[in-house]
């Protein structure tokens, strides 16, 4: 942040109280004044931004070990207001802010003392630009925080695809069955299972449905394992013969398998029996009931699209002598109510349309030989402040132009006066 | 001020991230179906269900003195081998790095980890048709889950990335006479193991 603010209202924040009858300002602010000059001051400022800079440097560090989801999580999640950071595995008693909070009081701040109350005025235009700017940034922030979704869209060489499916969420879908088809898919979100852990369990009334829905020892990471071939190890419910066997996170955040019991409750009160419900299984649980048939899975959120993409052609091209990608492109077909548009997303240039952005994320099948049938993986974000870093550097980058070029101007202009007068 | 700020700041943390979900919710919302959504197969029974039905994707010779097992869940290949009856061996895809694979075993033995400067001083072998990093550790062996240690044991495997990407493990692990008596057999049965698909 550019020092431009009130120096008489600085002062009172770092200055001791007993130099208050030097400074009468101080001694006359009100409670409230206080407070303003505290989350305005140019102090608070500068520690904030030291501790950004910490917290993104143990992150940084934190990430090798950890995995980048759970770092980000760990460090810049809305719900982690404070942290203790671990350097090589150990873990420092030493409790940090965690980074949202950090951000939105930098937020606070900048808005109270770098545009509130720092000095106005057309000399002072570019530094109320910059800082407008920046509040921009952090705000665009807070927008990807809680508003922007993320996924991935797999599709092979002449297929079409319509659907993303999310990185991490694992939710519960109950589907009726008819005609051999899945219809009307019911969706309980991941909001709603992370938290039944242990023997906490949640009751899912599905009134469109004739049965509902008891979920309980929800595991992020598990998988079910046959009690025949690996004995529980801690008293894990055993439901047909398995069990679920809780695995440490993955460093990659993707490849976790969530897991849980359920057990369907039917509206005369009987229940049937427990089953288990987990990502890693490879058919769901079927439940009949009065002759309808309905499918009960645990998997990733599925994300429709509002169009589908055909990809026509791939493109790798490799580091001689690696299998390492030095460019690769993806040439689709964006189909839409019976029209189609090309587009090409490589790596450094994605497609944006309908609010969607679609990044060139991979491609596979992994170390394919020449002439295999390849597909593409892409990176798909509905994210409303997408674009708002970028203006926020066009603006901060001007506002710190003007301002330069206005100091420049006024040194030759107080030269040329003072040249003038001698 | 600024510490009862800091106090208040810590004391809210608990109170907001702690807030109690209900134990009752109404789902009613339905999501379109997608090309994702395809034929179910219906009334699965848990073998179905948590079983990969696909034969393992690496095949091998059974060497002579082993004896063949089922596959299992977690094991591709499986045997059984040495006088005790102790010995085994196993053919796995695993999750992780080739780093992290090695590392995971040495900790079953209590050993010492290794950072990749000292993964890359390991000795190299032909592994079904790619190199594999051959990895031998001795001492107790506290491989099982909760299961307590063994006492005596050796380990002896190699661990690779196949072509796919996948982490291809195969570990012998078993009484410390038995596997010095039979990693050469184990050296040559990992290099010629083949791939199916």
């Amino acid at each position: 942040m550019i020092s431009t603010r009130r120096a008489v209202a600085v002062r009172p924040t770092s200055f001791p109280m007993n130099q208050d009858s030097a400074n009468p300002t101080s001694s006359a602010r009100s409670l409230p004044g206080r407070v303003f000059d505290f989350f305005s001051g140019f102090g608070l400022a500068t520690t904030l931004l030291l501790l950004l800079g910490v917290l993104t440097w143990l992150a940084t560090l934190e990430q090798v070990d950890r995995g980048l989801y759970d770092t980000l999580n760990k460090y810049f999640d809305w719900k982690a207001w404070y942290l203790f950071p671990e350097i090589d595995g150990r873990t420092i008693y030493f409790p940090l802010p965690g980074g949202y909070w950090v951000c939105a009081l930098l937020l606070l701040n900048l808005t109270l003392g770098g545009v509130i109350r720092a000095r106005k005025g057309w000399k002072h235009a570019g530094v109320l630009i910059s800082h407008f700017g920046i509040l921009i940034m952090l705000v665009a922030g807070g927008v990807t925080q809680h508003f922007s979704e993320r996924g991935h869209l797999e599709v092979g060489e002449g297929e079409t695809a319509d659907t993303a499916e999310d990185y991490f969420e694992h939710v519960v879908e109950v589907a009726e069955i008819k005609n051999g088809q899945p219809t009307a898919i019911h969706e309980i979100r991941g909001e709603w299972l992370i938290d039944l852990q242990g023997d906490k369990r949640r009751l899912f009334r599905l009134p469109n449905l004739p049965f509902d829905l008891q979920l309980t020892r929800y595991e992020s990471n598990a998988m079910p394992v046959a009690a025949t071939e690996r004995a529980p190890a801690q008293s894990e419910p055993v439901v047909d013969g398995y069990f679920l066997m809780s695995r440490p996170a993955e460093k990659d955040a993707e490849a976790n398998t969530a897991a849980c019991y359920a057990r369907v409750l039917h509206r005369d009160g009987t229940s049937g029996g427990a089953f288990i419900l987990a990502a890693a299984s490879f058919q769901p649980f079927t439940v009949r009931h009065d002759g309808r048939v309905f499918t009960v899975d645990m998997k990733k959120h599925l994300w429709p699209m509002p169009f589908k993409v055909r990809l026509d052609k791939f493109t790798a091209e490799f580091h001689p002598g690696t299998n390492r990608a030095k460019r690769y492109e993806s040439e689709i077909a964006r189909i839409e109510n019976g029209k189609e548009a090309r587009s090409i997303i490589s790596m450094n240039a994605p497609m944006r349309y309908e609010g969607l952005t679609f990044f060139q994320a991979k491609f596979g099948p992994p170390g394919a030989g020449p002439g295999e049938k390849l597909y593409s993986v892409f990176e798909v974000v509905r994210n409303p402040g997408d674009q708002w870093p970028k203006y926020s550097l066009y603006i901060v980058s001007f506002g710190l132009g003007l301002h330069f070029l206005l100091k420049l101007i006024f040194f030759f202009t107080a030269r040329s006066r003072y040249e003038h007068r001698s | 001020m600024r510490r009862p700020a800091l106090l208040l700041f810590m004391a809210l943390g608990p109170l907001v991230s702690c807030r109690e979900k209900p134990a009752e919710v109404t789902i009613s919302e339905t999501r379109p179906l997608t090309t994702k959504d395809v034929a179910p197969k219906l009334d699965a029974t848990s073998d179905q269900r948590f079983r990969d039905a696909k034969p393992s994707p690496v095949q091998g010779e059974t060497p002579v003195g082993w004896l063949k097992l089922p596959a299992t869940q977690m094991r591709l290949l499986n045997y059984r081998f040495g006088e005790s009856g102790l010995g085994e061996v196993w053919v796995s895809i695993s999750s992780g790095s080739v780093l992290d694979n090695v590392n995971r075993w040495f900790g079953q033995f209590d050993a010492e980890k290794l950072d990749a400067e000292g993964l890359a001083k390991l000795r190299r072998i032909p592994f079904a048709g790619m190199e594999g990093v051959w990895v031998e550790a001795d001492g107790d062996y506290a491989g099982g889950m909760g299961a307590p240690a063994r006492t005596g044991y050796s380990l002896a495997g190699v661990v690779a990335i196949d072509p796919h990407g996948r982490i291809l493990t195969v570990k012998m692990v078993g009484p410390k006479a038995e596997v010095a008596a039979t990693k050469g057999v184990l050296e040559a049965f990992a290099r010629d193991l083949r791939f199916t698909e």
